[in-house]
């Protein structure tokens, strides 16, 4: 279990900075920075520019993304905004729209 | 169609929780519960049970929540429909409404209560339920 959860119910408007993990199944509007991995599940909505280890996203992400490690869109995801990290997977049936770089 | 592996590990549904290694500085709103166990600076208003735990702070203008469970530090207004507890450890500075509020012992409260409650007979007089008189003041 993540140590932080913004559950489906749940919106924060604002700003979430932590050492750890972050799993988002709500709504996240402002900026998310992580050092750990950053889950943004089915039915997410994230507004906000996002950056962490590792990212991974199936839900709905607007904003500029900045990874450590990796970054993997699955399917499903819709992503808007620039994505910037050594490792990038974009899966069969995510959506993205915006620039990817891997020259870190 | 192949289906990526889910990524579902919330088990509650609706829950969230600001881990210790967390801050928030913002808004949090909407259905659910709520741990925190971190740092929040902004309003909370949400529908379920807020858990400020131990180690954790809390510094906000108003919080609504259906019941709220204080074990760390919190400054800023409680609005909650249901039950407050302050459980020991808790370091409360605001001004707390409820339909029941209770402090134990090792809470530490500055602020004022704001419940109904009935007063004993020997201090009830004409108003056995009366809300102005079940304000009671501290310092703060």
């Amino acid at each position: 279990m993540a140590s932080t959860v913004i559950g489906a119910g749940i919106t924060v408007e604002g700003e979430i900075t932590t050492d750890e993990d972050v799993v988002v199944a709500g709504t996240v509007r402002g900026k998310l920075s992580a050092k750990e991995s950053v889950t943004i599940e089915h039915g997410a909505t994230v507004e906000a520019d996002v950056s962490g280890g590792s990212l991974v996203v199936a839900g709905s992400l607007t904003g500029n993304v900045t990874a450590n490690e990796r970054v993997d869109l699955q399917s499903g995801a819709r992503v808007i905004g620039n994505v910037k990290a050594a490792r990038v997977t974009i899966a069969d049936g995510a959506q993205f729209k915006g620039n990817v770089d891997m020259d870190v | 169609m192949a289906q990526a592996r889910t990524t579902s590990r919330t088990g509650d549904a609706g829950g969230a929780r600001i881990g210790s290694a967390a801050r928030v500085r913002g808004r949090i709103h909407g259905d659910g519960d709520l741990v925190v166990e971190g740092q929040v600076e902004g309003d909370l208003a949400i529908r379920g049970e807020l858990t400020i735990a131990e180690g954790a702070s809390v510094a906000s203008e108003t919080i609504e929540a259906q019941s709220v469970v204080v074990a760390g530090t919190l400054e800023g207004d409680v609005a909650s429909t249901g039950t407050v507890r302050l459980v020991a450890g808790a370091r409360v500075r605001g001004n707390l409404k409820g339909s029941a509020v209770s402090i134990e012992e090792g809470a530490r409260f500055s602020g004022r209560l704001d419940c109904e409650f009935d007063l004993p007979a020997e201090l009830g007089g004409a108003s056995p339920r009366g809300e102005a008189r079940g304000r009671a003041a501290q310092r703060r």
